[in-house]
């Protein structure tokens, strides 16, 4: 899961993504709204966390533009006004999501999870296929009930396939959400994260689409 | 709990005292009348004392040129007779000086020999003695005296010059003063009567006209209140010249009102902005359990947090209490909540039902006195508490009553006991310190809505949760 973080406060982004990455997720920050504004137009995030007092443009305008170009990205706004005016407006624009500073990480991750899950179509907290679960409140996933030990790639590649079970994820879009933007990207080390994770999650596998991308099946094949 | 500061002052409510009635002290109606009561009287009197004056000049001619014409017929008629003895030609005791002792009589002297009317019965008619040299004219001149029973009379008196061998003739014609005062006394009844109608007239043409140009003052007061009851958001412009520039300024006082509003807001919101995000950064520093090990930082973070927000709630709360108040649709509002709520919520998948009834819904005449932020943050408050506690349904609904529209919020939840209700809208009191949110949210909703005038009640719901009853005035 790759989140974009626009934050302009240098202390607060560099504390909350320390924590996002403590996570698991994969991050890009933009100081401004410009940046932002720019980077939500042009590449793949799962979510995006968005301050609205930011330099450049205003947090409501970036949320108002992406939402009049179509892009449809969970958003979280985060902010230090919290009357219920700015709420409403923040929802208005387009917001999915609000936290008002000061606010503890837990809710902050909780909240981020909650709303990619959501914005793949998975209303229930937990999230099934074959021996697998995913627990999108805990961040966490199970084989057979038992918790699985993944390390941060591995649970970005899983997360990602597991949200999008039902169908095949282009290798480009896995690539996207995995790593981070200015990640040196191997093009070999997605197959090896792929490798290492059938081990984990068998009989559950992943299936290579030729050519296009990689699908989460439940069991062993017909 | 942070300390409980001192209630702000009520704004004071309007003085009565510049609306008296018309006959009020310092009342520009009172002033503009008395001085039309003196005007009217001053003008009256003078045309009384005029017309008065040409009236008795009028009768006064009237009776001149009677008697002046009995006088000529009196030089006419003078004759020699036998023995060269003054005589009349002719009778002159014509009405009305054929009525004895009446004051109407005559009298003619030349030389020793006196004629006189019948009425004096004998008696001579006293007559100051003119200056010969003046008098020898043959125009009648007038003359006072009184009559030989002490009568007052007016008299001509027309002295005819002497001929060779002739002495001078004094010829004298008296009337009655009665005859003077009498349609005098008669005529100035009726002019007192007219001139009388005339001035009440005047005076309630001029209280009509007083009403009719102070009548501005009066819609421009009426104005003014539909401004401070949010009816209107400033004075009309449509303004007679001379009230018109009392009315720019009033504007002008209203709009610096909304811009000095609109400034603190700003300056709450860039202080929330600049207090919370070191102590977001502080707070997630400290969720590293290495550099807070027993979670004391965590909890002073906590009540800084609680503070600044309870101290930018009551300058928010204080920023308002202006003289104006805007007048807000419940309907967009509530609808705008109802889907923050949904998202805010979504993942507790609850079911928030707003039933407003038909004429609330119409934003025509559904709208409350209060400031639209505001009342987002009073329903915001109640629909979030009813969010958490409830196990999946919420209901929203309003209802117009005489003390104004009561907005009601109900839950599922386990409610409150009236004990916990009571202190849950102390103001500064937390109810619950586990559950995530605000806190201060009931409080602060009972804060806002008295200082509207309104108020919160908390009681038990149909559904057996929470159900608060918000009064704001319509």
């Amino acid at each position: 899961m790759k989140i974009l973080l626009v934050e302009d406060d240098a202390p607060l982004a560099a504390e909350i993504a320390k924590a996002l990455r403590a996570e698991n997720f994969a991050l890009d920050h933009a100081v401004n709204g410009e940046d932002g504004q720019h980077l939500g137009e042009t590449e793949t995030y799962d979510a995006v966390v968005l301050d609205l007092g930011l330099p450049k443009r205003d947090g409501i305008g970036v949320l108002q533009a992406w939402r009049g170009a179509g892009r449809t990205v969970p958003v979280l706004i985060l902010t230090a006004r919290d009357g219920w005016s700015d709420k409403v407006a923040g929802f208005k624009a387009g917001a999915d999501d609000f936290l008002v500073k000061p606010f503890r990480v837990e809710e902050l991750v909780i909240r981020l999870r909650a709303l990619v899950r959501r914005a793949t179509a998975h209303g229930a907290n937990r999230v099934v296929c074959g021996p697998l679960t995913y627990d999108s409140g805990l961040g966490t996933f199970e084989r057979d009930g038992l918790p699985l030990k993944l390390t941060g790639l591995e649970w970005r590649v899983l997360s990602c396939l597991m949200l999008r079970k039902d169908g095949v994820v282009p290798r480009g879009q896995l690539i996207e959400r995995v790593y981070d933007g200015d990640a040196d990207v191997d093009s070999n080390s997605v197959e090896v994260i792929i490798t290492r994770l059938r081990r984990k999650i068998a009989p559950a596998r992943i299936e290579g689409v030729r050519g296009h991308g990689y699908r989460l099946m439940p069991g062993e094949a017909a | 709990m942070p300390p409980r500061e001192p209630e702000p002052p009520a704004p004071p409510p309007p003085k009565a005292e510049g609306v008296a009635g018309p006959f009020h002290l310092g009342s520009l109606q009172r002033r503009l009348l008395a001085a039309a009561l003196v005007l009217v009287t001053v003008a009256l009197v003078v045309a009384g004392v005029a017309i008065g004056l040409v009236l008795y000049r009028f009768v006064r001619g009237q009776l001149d040129s009677r008697l002046d014409s009995q006088l000529v017929a009196l030089a006419a008629g003078l004759e020699r007779g036998p023995g060269d003895r003054l005589r009349l030609a002719r009778n002159l005791d014509g009405p009305p000086f054929d009525r004895d002792r009446a004051g109407w009589y005559w009298q003619v002297r030349q030389g020793g020999t006196v004629l006189r009317s019948g009425a004096l019965e004998g008696r001579d008619l006293a007559v100051e003695a003119g200056r010969p040299e003046r008098d020898y004219t043959d125009r009648p001149r007038p003359a006072d005296g009184t009559g030989p029973w002490g009568e007052s009379l007016i008299l001509r008196v027309l002295t005819l010059p002497p001929a060779p061998g002739v002495p001078p003739a004094i010829l004298v014609a008296s009337a009655p003063s009665a005859a003077l005062r009498g349609p005098l006394r008669e005529a100035a009844g009726a002019l007192a009567l007219i001139l009388g109608l005339l001035g009440v007239g005047l005076l309630a043409g001029a209280l009509a006209q007083i009403r009719l140009g102070l009548r501005p003052l009066e819609r421009l007061r009426r104005d003014l209140a539909e401004v401070r009851a949010g009816d209107r958001a400033r004075v009309p412009g449509k303004q007679p010249a001379e009230i018109r520039p009392l009315v720019a300024e009033v504007n002008a006082l209203l709009d610096q009102n909304a811009v000095n509003l609109e400034r603190a807001r700003t300056h709450v919101a860039n202080l929330a902005h600049g207090l919370k995000t070191p102590l977001a950064t502080l707070s997630l520093a400290l969720s590293d359990r290495s550099r807070d090990p027993d979670g004391t930082l965590a909890s002073l973070v906590g009540s800084m947090d609680s503070q600044v927000r309870h101290h930018l709630r009551r300058a928010r709360a204080a920023a308002l209490g202006g003289a104006t108040r805007a007048r807000t649709p419940l309907a967009g509002p509530v609808a705008d909540l109802r889907t923050t709520f949904a998202r805010l919520y979504a993942e507790k998948g609850l079911v928030i039902d707003v039933t407003l009834p038909v004429g609330v819904t119409d934003t025509s005449n559904a709208a409350v006195a209060c400031d639209a932020q505001d009342l987002d943050e009073m329903l915001g408050n109640l629909i979030d508490n009813a969010c958490q506690w409830c196990r999946g349904y919420v209901r929203v609904g309003a209802v117009s009553t005489a003390s104004g529209l009561v907005i009601t919020v109900e839950d599922d939840g386990p409610g409150l006991a009236a004990k916990a209700a009571a202190e849950a809208v102390r103001p500064g009191r937390r109810l619950d310190e586990t559950v995530p949110g605000n806190g201060f949210g009931l409080s602060i909703t009972q804060e806002l809505a008295e200082l509207y005038g309104g108020g919160l009640r908390l009681d038990r719901s149909g559904l057996g949760g929470l159900r608060a009853a918000l009064t704001l005035p319509v």
